[in-house]
């Protein structure tokens, strides 16, 4: 009996808290604005695969949105990201010249993507707040061939755009920090074109874990 | 949640650190690397060709002198083009002077020296600071390459006396890393396996 009314006082008094935390949750605020520092991933997609198809870990982009009405915002993102293979001995040919080479080689691309960004938050006063957004820009891309000692590298600048998905997470009702995590797809008019290699809009997938500053 | 906030910031920053470098870790492993570059003349019809004439030696260039070397690594590369030049179809020549291909082998051996220097400058404590000074430091390297050249002696023009090379194979890096007679006999099967147009008939 005793335990009986142990467990009905231990429920009532749950049921009271947890309550409680969906008031102060509701209760929440509307951020002004907040900024973002986060890690991405790449993951080349297409023509881009050909010439390195290792996702790769290095990466990071720095973003800040500005809450215009409601849910709508509006801001930028800027990063590095970088992609890396080894490839072992390959033959490559320029037929036109009788030349023929065979040997490891490196490739990397070093890439700077600037974009502005228009984005929707569902319930921006909540704890996790989901949004959607398209980033318009473009980018900086260094493509390297390394071969022995030589580094061939061709640069260029493109025009880029990219749909996202991701969240906004605080890590508490009324706290000013919060965590990003976000997947985006990313299109390019970029190429590379290094003899045989020739691949154009470049494509990739990116997820971004990150670190989120908001702002009342 | 503080010690949260700073153990993510840590491990973005330290994420990023590890994504901020240039060139690849793997970099000492392409410079070991034996690199094959053939180039041959595409208006050449090695079908034409059905004979053949190696040199006995090979010749040594260095930054110092020209020498002819001979031993076991030499035997080896010798006849391994000769294995190949026959596994093409062509025949070896009773002479040079009756071959219609002729092939000579050479090595280049080319060290380096560079300088480079640090900019030093400071101050005597606790007042004067004195004028920077550049040390100097020299370093070198050494680099080897061997070069397969195949000769055209059917039409040669002893009124120019130009001899037309139809064919050339580097292999570069033989002094970087350690390589054995295999891996340099192995680059020479590559460098007639890219050239798929090294061929006669009988």
């Amino acid at each position: 009996m005793k335990k009986a009314v142990l467990l009905i006082v231990m429920l009532v008094l749950s049921w009271g808290f947890l309550r409680a935390q969906e008031n102060t949750a509701s209760a929440g605020y509307m951020p002004h604005s907040y900024y973002t520092f986060s890690w991405n991933s790449i993951f080349p997609l297409g023509d881009f695969d050909k010439w390195v198809s290792q996702p790769s870990p290095a990466g990071f982009d720095i973003g800040g949105r500005y809450l215009i009405h409601k849910g709508l915002t509006a801001g930028f993102n800027i990063g590095w990201e970088r992609v890396a293979e080894i490839y072992g001995r390959q033959t490559y040919t320029i037929p036109d010249l009788g030349i023929a080479i065979t040997a490891e080689n490196y490739r990397f691309t070093w890439m700077t993507p600037f974009q502005a960004v228009i984005a929707y938050h569902f319930i921006p006063n909540k704890i996790i707040s989901p949004y959607i957004s398209l980033g318009i820009g473009g980018d900086y891309m260094e493509h390297h061939l390394l071969v022995q000692e030589y580094d061939i590298y061709k640069t260029y600048w493109d025009f880029s755009l990219t749909p996202e998905i991701g969240a906004l997470i605080r890590f508490g009702v009324f706290s000013q920090w919060g965590a990003l995590v976000a997947f985006n797809y990313k299109w390019t008019t970029n190429k590379i074109d290094f003899y045989q290699t020739t691949s154009k809009d470049l494509q990739m997938l990116n997820l971004k874990i990150g670190l989120a500053f908001i702002l009342r | 949640m503080k010690t949260k906030t700073k153990l993510l910031v840590m491990g973005l920053g330290l994420l990023f650190t590890l994504s901020c470098t240039k060139y690849p870790p793997a970099t000492d492993r392409l410079l070991e690397d034996l690199v094959v570059l053939t180039q041959y003349d595409t208006k050449a019809d090695f079908n034409s060709y059905k004979t053949y004439s190696i040199s006995g030696t090979i010749k040594k260039i260095t930054n110092k002198d020209t020498t002819d070397i001979t031993g076991p690594q030499v035997t080896a590369v010798l006849n391994e083009i000769d294995i190949n030049m026959k596994a093409r179809g062509y025949t070896p020549a009773a002479s040079s002077q009756k071959a219609d291909l002729g092939l000579d082998v050479v090595y280049y051996e080319n060290t380096y020296v560079y300088t480079y220097y640090y900019n030093w400058w400071g101050y005597y404590y606790p007042y004067y600071p004195y004028y920077p000074y550049y040390p100097t430091y020299y370093s070198s390297y050494t680099t080897g390459m061997g070069c397969i050249e195949m000769m055209d002696l059917k039409n040669y023009d002893p009124n120019t006396q130009k001899i037309y090379i139809r064919w050339d194979a580097f292999i570069r890096g033989l002094l970087t890393g350690s390589h054995t007679t295999s891996d340099i006999t192995w680059s020479i099967d590559q460098a007639f396996i890219q050239t798929p147009q090294i061929k006669t008939s009988l």
